[in-house]
């Protein structure tokens, strides 16, 4: 018996799971049609393919339409919509809830595609059109299973935008699934759960899309190699590709970038990359992109150099992509690394999505005939391994079906070149920074995969363990214990790989623009790039003079070098060698740009000056191991010294989700000292003799203007403030570092950043109260334990608390405190000094016939209120409990500050490089309308 | 181009040598009976925050102490000290990772690593509790 529920759109959902099987359908058509058409050229398949097309792309086109129809309506019956959207988002939020899930992302992604082919359709595509249109039909479809959201039993076979929450196997079966009215009566259905706080930032609304269309822009490279595999043909796709792989470089480097931005700005780890996976696997595809551009570029001028690699590395770019879906979006990563990656359920779909892809393309890099038949078979017997018998060790039998693919082809297929050029040729530098860019993304790609790597070395697992235990290798062991992931230090496990690679790199951008292709270049050709270099050698004496820098960081100072290289001699090509033709210098800006984004990471990274340190633990207890010099303890109205400012945390107060903390900023005057004025320094204590203006350190001013007291009096020592250089000035700006409240993921701290040109003052909160303590209705908050022993001090509101001395209660004295003669007691006389007048007053610690009597002090006006609860004779330690009055309270946050120097080199080092990419291609795309006027390419 | 073939040879020598090295440097995690038997060597320990015992941290004290009840690999509990302000989401993390050495019969961390629940996570709040209002 089937429930008609009131008020469901339930006609959305058929719609929508209809669009999207429509769109797979089209699809398998479109597939097929333009498969056959690249043998059979214009005719009935062809047609096929077109109108496969058109259906796809209107399923998905139509089913994006509808699920943001859903969400501009709140139609919270959908789990999509429920999960990602609720009633107080505002309109661009509401635009970017659309991207907030996986099946969204897919969507975003797949449209850009279908953009992107419909722009390729339009610019006459030629023979080329079959072979690519047929790529992307597949890819497409392939993409579109991850939608239909269909089971087999228990197996999931793709997620669904259109999943209703009464249809959710969590909620299956639930009672209120079965009441025909829950949507109205339920209170949970009335609003969603929203967006995650942490990601309601403007970036959100910019970066996955920029990104998705960066990966999407990938697609088309691989499509046109796939194509000149397919027809045998390497010359033509060669053109046509540069530009979109050089706008896909320019697109996708700047998503990013965004990223990283976004990072920077709003969440507070203190900086913009973090080699998490998420970053590292579409930075991956990113550099490999870049260099088969670069090799695409060489075989316009030079056609049929290393064709393999140029093979290679343009079809990486796109399964570079895939992987990283496959990596983030399966779960794989899930236990084994400190992040958490969803496991949304389609996880043998991605990996079956990514290995078809894989195997497709390395069967036609073979020779048409029994070689792809051949390989494509094992390859095949592999794939239905990888399902029925071990998954690990078929993924690698497979892997090594396709290297040997790969190897064949090259060296059995594809042409290569005979000749060999001379060593300083264009072409074969750009093939060296190519190369070394694409060793730069193995490395960061095996870093981030080494989880997976895991998987695969567990059928080995005895066998490395009996290795381990015949030779006592540590290696053998870790490989038996197959838990490997990342180190955590940077520098160690990123840094000391990447920053040589990155030197290379760059500096072959720096000369390689002045050299020819095919021949060796002219004598003077050596002086330009020379004297940039000379140029940069002295702009770096310059920075390793402002900065401190160790000669462990040579490789980080020489990585500088190369980019401040690259920079000027680029600067100077576009001078010299281009005079001005701003239309040609579409790569000399790129370079440009992409110089300074390293030189901009690299400086604001390795010298950042952690400016907060903590001065407050004076008067605090002191706890005599390692003191932490990061974060600084600020109580509210206290102004306290901090870099080349003096901050004061003047208040909380609450912004919709945001708790903000502001903290003025003061500019720092040098102090100025009277005769009479008392100061501790070090330790000791000392007078000020005569009026003066204080120098930057104390023992400038020693001999002149202070009489040191050995000895001080009580008076002496609590009038003795600690002496500092400076003191507050005016007031110089205000920042309000805050903290996000979200109850799903944890309250979440977010910076609030000081932009100078030339550094980023970036605070955030390390800990703060995001809401007023407890207390009861007098105001007392919870009691706090302390330990104290004769002379400790503590700061309690504005006020000091020390226990100044221990006494035994004598017999005379008991009958004052109103004990009995067998009653043991010991007095602790407290003083309370600060904001009040000096009061001492005493508690008392009371034994009656071995129970404790409680013995509660209360200071109304102070605030205080104290009893000893216990009482260490051998340590002479009182163990008290003490609490204050909401009255007295200060407010505290403990904040760090860190200076980053130079990091808007970095900011507008990417708007350069985007320009000047975008540049490349427009001047391209020029260039080939003018040589192919209104006729399609052959 | 057998000059190609060269450059291809030496970047495939240096990945491996770049890779073999990620093998040999990279930390595995130990158990605290092992830490606390070589006290004053640096370890990594792995395991999960023991939610039968309270965080401490107070700011006012020492704004670098934050003490809290580690569950090792092995099931063993021991309470360590992290000489840094208290990590945000601490309280919620799934797993830690911790970078310390036993001094004076304590395990002190100088740096931790948490696992958190991913910000992509998709886990909405159960409706499993959902009843319709009454009338």
């Amino acid at each position: 018996m089937d429930i008609v529920y009131n008020g469901e759109w339930t006609w959305a959902a058929s719609l929508g799971r209809l669009l999207i099987a429509l769109a797979f359908a089209g699809g398998l058509a479109s597939t097929i049609g333009y498969t056959r058409a690249v043998r059979e050229g214009q005719g009935p398949w062809h047609a096929m393919g077109r109108w496969g097309f058109r259906i796809q792309a209107a399923g998905i086109f139509g089913a994006s339409a509808l699920v943001y129809l859903l969400i501009f309506s709140h139609r919270y019956e959908f789990e999509y919509v429920w999960k990602h959207l609720n009633d107080a988002m505002p309109f661009s939020y509401m635009l970017s809830s659309f991207w907030g899930g996986q099946e969204g992302g897919f969507l975003v992604w797949m449209c850009w595609i279908l953009v992107l082919a419909i722009v390729f359709l339009r610019r006459n595509p030629g023979k080329l059109e079959a072979p690519v249109m047929a790529i992307h039909a597949g890819i497409l479809t392939g993409l579109s299973s991850m939608l239909l959201g269909l089971w087999f039993g228990d197996f999931q076979f793709g997620l669904d935008p259109f999943l209703m929450l009464r249809e959710a196997p969590q909620n299956a079966g639930l009672p209120w699934t079965l009441n025909p009215d829950y949507l109205s009566l339920i209170p949970q259905f009335a609003d969603g759960q929203g967006l995650n706080p942490l990601l309601q930032n403007y970036w959100m609304v910019i970066h996955p899309p920029t990104l998705f269309l960066g990966f999407a822009s990938t697609l088309m490279p691989f499509a046109m190699a796939v194509s000149g595999l397919w027809l045998v043909d390497h010359k033509t796709w060669m053109d046509r590709a540069i530009s979109w792989a050089f706008f896909g470089v320019a697109i996708l480097g700047a998503g990013i970038l965004m990223g990283g931005a976004w990072a920077y700005e709003a969440l507070s780890f203190g900086g913009f990359w973090a080699w998490d996976p998420v970053e590292n696997s579409s930075l991956v595809p990113w550099l490999v992109l870049v260099a088969g551009a670069h090799l695409l570029l060489i075989n316009k001028s030079k056609p049929g150099t290393a064709i393999t690699a140029t093979y290679l590395l343009v079809s990486l770019s796109f399964l570079l992509v895939v992987y990283s879906t496959f990596l983030t979006k399966s779960g794989i990563l899930g236990d084994t690394s400190v992040h958490s990656f969803v496991d949304s359920g389609i996880l043998p779909q991605l990996l079956g999505f990514l290995l078809g892809c894989c195997a497709l393309f390395c069967t036609l890099l073979l020779a048409p005939g029994r070689d792809r038949i051949l390989f494509g078979g094992l390859q095949a017997v592999m794939m239905v391994g990888i399902v029925v018998l071990d998954p690990a060790l078929c993924v690698l039998g497979l892997i090594a079906v396709m290297l040997a693919a790969v190897l064949r082809a090259h060296l059995r297929h594809l042409p290569r070149t005979d000749k060999e050029s001379p060593l300083w040729t264009r072409e074969f530098w750009m093939f060296v920074g190519g190369m070394l860019m694409f060793a730069s993304a193995v490395h960061i790609t095996f870093q981030t995969s080494l989880p997976v790597l895991n998987h695969f070395l567990e059928p080995f697992s005895a066998g490395f363990e009996r290795l381990h235990q015949a030779t006592g290798s540590a290696l053998a062991r870790k490989l038996a214990t197959h838990d490997l992931a990342p180190g955590t230090d940077f520098d160690a496990t990123y840094h000391a790989i990447q920053v040589p690679l990155a030197f290379l790199f760059i500096s072959i951008t720096a000369f390689t623009q002045y050299l020819r292709y095919g021949r060796n270049p002219n004598r003077q050709v050596f002086f330009m790039p020379l004297r940039s270099l000379i140029a940069a050698a002295v702009l770096t004496v310059v920075f390793l003079l402002a900065y401190d820098f160790e000669t462990w960081e040579a490789p980080r100072v020489a990585l500088m070098l190369a980019c401040l290289w690259s920079a000027a001699s680029n600067a100077d090509y576009i001078i010299q060698v281009l005079k001005g033709k701003w239309d040609h210098a579409g790569a000399s800006i790129a370079h440009i740009g992409f110089a300074m984004v390293i030189f901009g990471a690299v400086l604001s990274n390795a010298k950042k000056d952690i400016v907060s340190q903590n001065r407050f633990g004076d008067l605090a207890m002191l706890n005599e191991s390692l003191s932490n010099e990061e974060d600084l303890l600020l109580l509210e109205g206290d102004t306290v010294t901090m870099g080349a400012y003096y901050v004061m945390y003047r208040e909380r107060r609450q912004e919709g989700i945001h708790a903000k903390f502001a903290v003025d900023y003061f500019n720092t005057l040098p102090a100025e000292y009277s005769a009479g004025d008392v100061v501790s320094n070090e330790g000791f204590v000392f007078q000020c003799a005569e009026d003066h203006t204080a120098s930057p350190t104390f023992t400038d001013d020693l001999e002149d203007h202070w009489t040191f007291i050995p000895i001080p009096n009580d008076r002496q020592k609590r009038q003795a403030a600690p002496w500092s250089a400076g003191r507050p000035g005016e007031h110089a700006f205000t920042l309000e570092p805050r903290i996000q409240l979200n109850e799903r993921m944890g309250n979440a701290p977010e910076p609030d950043t000081k932009r100078y040109w030339n550094r980023d003052l970036y605070t955030h909160i390390k800990w703060g109260r995001v809401s007023d303590p407890e207390a009861d209705e007098d105001g007392w908050m919870g009691g706090r334990k302390h330990d104290l022993m004769r002379r400790d001090s503590l700061v309690i509101g504005r006020s000091i608390l020390a226990l100044d001395s221990i006494s035994a209660v004598t017999m005379a004295e008991k009958p004052a405190q109103g004990l009995l003669d067998k009653d043991l007691a010991v007095a602790a006389h407290f003083r309370l000094t600060g904001n009040g007048p000096d009061t001492t007053f005493t508690a008392l610690y009371i034994v009656r016939d071995s129970l404790l009597i409680p013995d509660m002090v209360t200071l109304e006006d102070r605030g205080i209120k104290v009893r000893i609860d216990g009482f260490r004779p051998t340590e002479a330690t009182f163990e008290t409990v003490i609490w204050e009055n909401l009255s007295i309270r200060r407010d505290f946050i403990v904040m760090q500050a860190i200076v980053f120097p130079q990091i808007n080199l970095l900011w507008l080092g990417c708007l350069i490089m985007t320009t000047g990419a975008l540049m490349a291609v427009r001047q391209r795309r020029k260039n080939q309308r003018r040589r192919t006027p209104a006729q399609p390419s052959a | 181009m057998s000059r190609l073939n060269i450059v291809v040879i030496l970047m495939v020598a240096v990945l491996l040598g770049a890779l073999f090295s990620v093998f040999t440097t990279n930390s595995e995690s130990v158990v605290f009976s092992r830490a606390f038997a070589e006290p004053g060597i640096e370890f990594k320990v792995s395991g999960t925050l023991d939610t039968d015992h309270p965080v401490l941290y107070d700011p006012l004290m020492d704004v670098a102490e934050t003490r809290f009840h580690m569950q090792d690999k092995e099931g063993e509990v021991q309470e360590v000290i992290l000489r840094k302000a208290k990590p945000t989401g601490l309280e919620q993390s799934e797993s830690i990772d911790l970078y310390g050495k036993v001094v004076d019969g304590e395990f002190v961390a100088t740096e931790m690593l948490m696992k958190c629940p991913s910000k992509y996570n998709e886990d909405s709040h159960s409706l499993a509790e959902s009843t319709p209002e009454a009338g």
